[in-house]
C-alpha cells in the first residue's frame, strides 16, 4: 500500500486512527502490530511471513545478546555475527542474487539460473532497521526489548516501512513504551503529512511525466534543452518523491504520537556534495557512518585507509539503492566527489560560495542521469546532449511545448527545493497563520484527491529499493 | 488561539477523510460510468487463494478509486488543474478550446509497410478490383487548432508512406476531400469520428476514384438526430465542460435497404439508424448499429456489390453509397477471424473498399488477416 492512494487516505488511514484512539493506551501497539501486517502484506501477502522471520529472528537475537553481553562478551559476539550475517543473507537472496546470477553466467562456462522473485516492499529499509537493534544492544546503547509486540511494531511500524526514515532502534526505543499523543502533534503531524502529500502528488508525479518523456529518447531527438528539462525534472522528481515520502512519515509517525528524525534538509542548496549527502536521506547516510565507516576506522587511522573506508561505504550505499551495477557506479562516482573534497577541494569551496552552489548542483543532477538510466549507452547520449554535442541541436519545437507545460510546476518546484518559502510564511502574523494553514489543507486535500481519483499515473518510485 | 488553531487543522483533515470514507459506503456502487464509457470494478469477492495470488487486493484498490463518491467530478477537476497548471492536454487528449483532439502516434516506416502490403497482398489475390483509403483523423485536419508545438505525430507523412507503398490497390485521396472543406463541420469536437458530412466528401472521393457520380449535397432531406453527444475524446481527457456534439443524418432510412448483422452467433436484422443508441452514451453506434464482425445490406438499389472492410468511420459513410450498389457488406477484421479471400470468393463481390482511419489502421493487430 502507498500512502498517497485514495485506499490509504479514505479507509485505511480513518479506521487505523478511530481505532488507535478508541481502544485503552496499553492496547494501542497491539493494534499498530495489526494494522502494520495489513499494511506491509497489502501488495504481497506471502512476504508477511518473511516479515514475520525477521521480527523473530532479530527479537531472539536481540534477547540472547542482552542475557550475555555482560557476562560472556564472546558469545553475544557470535550470536551478533549470526545475526547480521542472516540478515544480510536475506537481503542478498531477494535482493542481489539475480544480479549475481547474471553477472557470473557472463563467464563462459558458468550457468546460474535467475530466480526472478519479486522484491518485498521495503527490505532494504526495514533489514537496515532491524539489524541496528541486535548492534545497539550488543554496544550497551539501547536496553533489550523483551516485549514481542512492541518489538514487532517497530519493525513493521507503517508510516516508515517502505521508504524510510531508516529508524534506529535507539531513537525509538522509549517510545515504545512511552509515548504521548497530544493535540499539538497531531496537528503538527497532519501538516507535515499535507506538505508530503502535495510534494508527492502534485509536484513528483507531474514532473515525473517530463522525465518520462526523454527519458529513452535517440540521440537524433534529444536536443541540449530537452536533455536539460528532462534531468532537471528527474532531480526534482526524485526529491520531491522520496522526501515527500519522508514528510508523510513522520507526520504519520507525529499522529500516532512518535517522533521520528528528519531525513531530508533542503539538499539542492547545499554548497558542497559533502554537505548535500549531509542533507539528503540523512537516515541512510547516519546508519552507514555508524554502523560501517566507523566500525571500518573512520577517519582515525590515516587518509589512505580513510579514503579506502569512503569507497567501500559509497560502493554499498550505491548497491544499497538498487541492483544494478549503474547503481554501484553511482555510488563510486559520488566517492569520488567526496574524497576530492576531502583532498583540498572543500577548503577551496568555503571560500567560493557561489562556485560551490553550481558544482554541486552539477553534479547532483548529473549523478541523477546515471542514477535512472538503465543502460550506459543511453547514459552517454544524455551527457552528450547536455554538453550541446548531440546530433538533435539545441532546442526543437517539442522542447518549447513542454517547457511552456511543464514550466509553471517546474518554476514551483524549484522554489519548493529552497527554505525561502517556509522562511516567509513563518513571518505572516500569527492570525493569518491560523487561518489560513486549515484553508492549505483542505485545498492540498482537495486536489490531491482529484489526481488520486484519476491517476493511472502513481507509480512510487522507492518501490524498488 | 495556539489550541483553537491546532483544533482546526486536525478537525479539517479528519472531516475531509472522515467524510468520504463515510460517503464511500454509502452511496451505492455503480456498474458503469458513462462519463468514462467504462465498467467499473464492483467490490471483489473475498477468498484465501485471490488474496495470495494478489488478485484481491489489486481489485479491491481499484474498486476504491472507481467507486470514489463523485468520481466524475473529481476527474473533471483534476482535468482543470492540468490546464490551469500550463498543461494544454490531459490523458492523451489536447484541449483546443471548445475542440478536443487526440494524440497520434507514428509506429514508425516499417510498421506503415508491413501493414500495406497485407492490402497489396489482398489485391493481388483476388480478381475483383481493390479500393484503398485511409481516413485522415480529426487531429490531422484540424492540426491548426493544436496547441504550438504539440508534439503529436503528422499523420500526412503516414498517408505519404502508406500511398507510396499501395502497388496493387487504387488509392483514395480522402485527404484533399476533406481538406478542402477543412472549416466546416466535418468532425466531431468531442469524437475521433467524421461526421455525416465529413463522411458525405468522403463519400465524393471514393466516387471519383470508383467512377461514380456522388449526388449533390442539396439532393438530401438533413436532419438532426441529437444535439446532445458526448464522445470518446470528450471521455478520455476529463473535458467535461467542452459543449456537446450534434448528429445529423443525411439519407433517410425509408426502409428500402434492409441490414442483417451477424454479431458471431445469429443473425439480427437491424435498422439503418438504431435510434435506441441516441438514449445512451455511445450515440455514435446509431449508425448502422456500431460494430459487428459482420453486416450485409441488400440496398434494394440496382448496381454491383461491394465489399467494405471497415473501422467505425464506414458506418456513418455506409447510407451514402446505398444508392450505387445492389449489396454492401461490411466487414471487422477485429471480430471477423476467419479468411477474408475466401469469403470474397463465395460471395462474388465486385469490387472491395478497404477503408481505415489512419489511427485504426496504424494500430490494428489483425490487418494481416487481409493477407489469408
Amino acid at each position: 500500500m502507498v500512502f498517497s492512494s485514495i485506499l490509504f487516505l479514505f479507509l485505511y488511514l480513518p479506521v487505523t486512527l478511530a481505532v488507535y484512539y478508541l481502544v485503552p493506551a496499553r492496547w494501542r501497539n497491539v493494534w499498530l502490530f495489526a494494522v502494520n501486517l495489513v499494511f506491509y502484506g497489502w501488495g504481497e501477502p506471502v512476504y508477511i511471513l518473511l516479515m514475520v522471520f525477521s521480527i523473530c529472528l532479530n527479537y531472539v537475537s536481540g534477547l540472547l545478546i542482552g542475557k550475555h553481553r555482560d557476562t560472556d562478551r564472546k558469545k553475544a559476539r557470535r550470536v551478533l555475527v549470526v545475526n547480521t550475517v542472516l540478515n544480510l543473507a536475506m537481503l542478498f537472496f531477494f535482493k542481489y542474487f539475480d544480479l549475481m546470477a547474471r553477472t557470473l553466467s557472463a563467464i563462459p562456462g558458468v550457468d546460474i539460473p535467475t530466480l526472478g522473485l519479486s522484491l518485498p516492499i521495503g527490505i532494504s529499509f526495514y533489514t537496515f532497521q532491524t539489524m541496528s537493534y541486535p548492534i545497539d544492544v550488543y554496544r550497551g546503547d539501547g536496553h533489550v526489548q523483551r516485549n514481542f509486540i512492541k518489538f514487532g511494531t517497530f519493525v513493521a511500524l507503517f508510516p516508515q516501512l517502505i521508504a524510510g526514515p531508516i529508524v534506529r532502534y535507539k531513537d525509538i526505543a522509549a517510545q515504545l513504551d512511552e509515548r504521548h499523543e497530544t493535540l499539538d502533534k497531531f496537528a503538527s503531524g497532519v501538516q507535515r503529512f499535507i506538505v508530503g502529500l502535495a510534494k508527492k502528488v502534485l509536484i513528483a508525479n507531474n514532473v515525473g511525466m517530463l522525465w518520462d518523456v526523454y527519458a529513452d529518447a535517440a540521440p537524433g531527438q534529444l536536443t541540449f534543452m530537452g536533455a536539460w528539462l528532462a534531468a532537471i525534472a528527474f532531480s526534482l522528481q526524485i526529491y520531491f518523491d522520496f522526501s515527500g515520502y519522508s514528510d508523510m512519515a513522520i507526520g504519520l509517525g507525529r499522529m500516532l504520537g512518535f517522533e521520528f528524525l528528519e531525513n531530508f534538509n533542503y539538499p539542492y542548496i547545499s554548497k558542497s556534495v559533502t554537505e548535500f549527502w549531509r542533507r539528503w536521506h540523512m537516515s541512510l547516510g547516519t546508519w552507514f557512518r555508524d554502523y560501517v565507516y566507523i566500525p571500518l576506522g573512520g577517519s582515525r587511522k590515516g587518509l589512505p585507509r580513510q579514503m579506502l573506508n569512503l569507497l567501500i561505504v559509497w560502493a554499498l550505499t550505491g548497491l544499497w539503492h538498487g541492483a544494478s551495477w549503474t547503481f554501484l557506479f553511482w555510488g563510486l562516482y559520488y566517492a569520488f566527489f567526496l574524497i576530492l573534497e576531502k583532498l583540498f577541494l572543500l577548503r577551496w569551496l568555503d571560500r567560493h560560495h557561489a562556485a560551490g552552489h553550481v558544482y554541486t548542483l552539477l553534479v547532483a543532477v548529473s549523478g541523477w542521469v546515471i542514477f535512472q538510466q538503465t543502460s550506459v549507452s543511453q547514459t552517454l547520449v544524455f551527457f552528450q546532449a547536455m554538453c550541446g554535442l548531440g546530433p538533435a541541436g539545441f532546442c526543437a519545437g517539442q522542447d518549447l511545448y513542454y517547457l511552456s507545460s511543464f514550466g509553471p510546476v517546474l518554476l514551483a518546484a524549484c522554489f519548493a527545493s529552497l527554505p525561502a518559502g517556509k522562511a516567509l510564511f513563518a513571518k505572516l502574523p500569527e492570525k493569518v497563520r491560523a487561518v489560513s494553514v486549515p484553508v492549505l489543507i483542505l485545498a492540498v486535500l482537495t486536489v490531491s484527491t482529484a489526481y488520486l481519483v484519476d491517476s493511472t499515473y502513481n507509480p512510487f518510485l522507492y518501490f524498488k529499493f | 488561539m495556539k489550541k483553537a488553531a491546532n483544533i482546526a487543522v486536525a478537525a479539517v483533515f479528519l472531516i475531509f477523510i472522515g467524510a468520504f470514507s463515510v460517503l464511500h459506503f454509502a452511496v451505492p456502487d455503480r456498474e458503469f460510468s458513462e462519463q468514462e464509457n467504462r465498467y467499473q470494478q464492483q467490490a471483489p469477492e473475498f477468498s484465501f487463494r485471490a488474496l495470495f495470488d494478489g488478485a484481491f487486493t489489486s481489485k479491491f484498490e481499484t474498486y476504491t478509486t472507481d467507486q470514489f463518491p463523485f468520481r466524475d467530478r473529481w476527474i473533471t477537476m483534476k482535468a482543470r488543474c492540468e490546464l490551469l497548471s500550463g498543461k494544454k492536454e490531459n490523458n492523451g487528449a489536447y484541449y483546443c478550446g471548445d475542440t478536443i483532439l487526440a494524440d497520434y502516434e507514428n509506429p514508425g516506416r516499417d510498421d506503415i509497410d508491413r501493414r500495406v502490403d497485407y492490402v497489396n497482398a489482398l489485391a493481388e489475390k483476388i480478381d475483383a478490383p481493390v479500393y484503398f483509403g485511409l481516413i485522415p483523423g480529426p487531429t490531422m485536419i484540424n492540426a491548426s487548432l493544436l496547441p504550438k508545438n504539440a508534439p503529436t505525430d503528422d499523420q500526412q507523412t503516414v498517408l505519404d508512406w502508406a500511398y507510396h507503398r499501395s502497388r496493387a490497390a487504387a488509392n483514395i485521396d480522402l485527404a484533399s476531400a476533406l481538406g478542402a472543406h477543412r472549416d466546416e463541420y466535418i468532425y466531431y469536437r468531442t469524437d475521433h469520428h467524421w461526421t455525416s458530412l465529413g463522411a458525405y466528401y468522403g463519400y465524393t472521393a471514393i466516387c471519383e476514384t470508383m467512377g461514380l457520380t456522388p449526388s449533390p449535397l442539396s439532393a438530401y432531406d438533413r436532419q438532426t438526430v441529437s444535439e446532445d453527444f458526448c464522445g470518446t475524446t470528450w471521455s478520455s481527457s476529463g473535458f467535461t465542460w467542452v459543449a456537446p456534439d450534434t448528429i445529423e443524418t443525411f439519407v433517410p432510412d425509408d426502409g428500402t435497404a434492409s441490414i442483417t448483422l451477424f454479431n458471431g452467433r445469429e443473425q439480427l436484422a437491424t435498422p439503418l439508424y438504431d435510434t435506441s443508441y441516441l438514449e445512451k452514451k455511445d450515440k455514435y453506434s446509431m449508425f448502422l448499429g456500431g460494430n459487428a464482425p459482420l453486416r450485409s445490406i441488400e440496398t434494394g438499389h440496382d448496381g454491383p456489390s461491394l465489399l467494405i472492410v471497415r473501422d467505425s468511420y464506414s458506418d456513418s459513410l455506409a447510407p451514402f453509397l446505398l444508392e450505387h450498389f445492389s449489396r454492401i457488406d461490411l466487414v471487422d477484421l477485429r471480430y471477423y477471424a476467419s479468411s477474408l479471400s475466401a469469403y470474397i470468393a463465395e460471395n462474388g463481390f465486385d469490387a472491395v473498399l478497404v477503408l481505415y482511419s489512419v489511427p485504426n489502421f496504424t494500430t490494428d493487430l489483425n490487418l494481416f488477416l487481409l493477407s489469408l
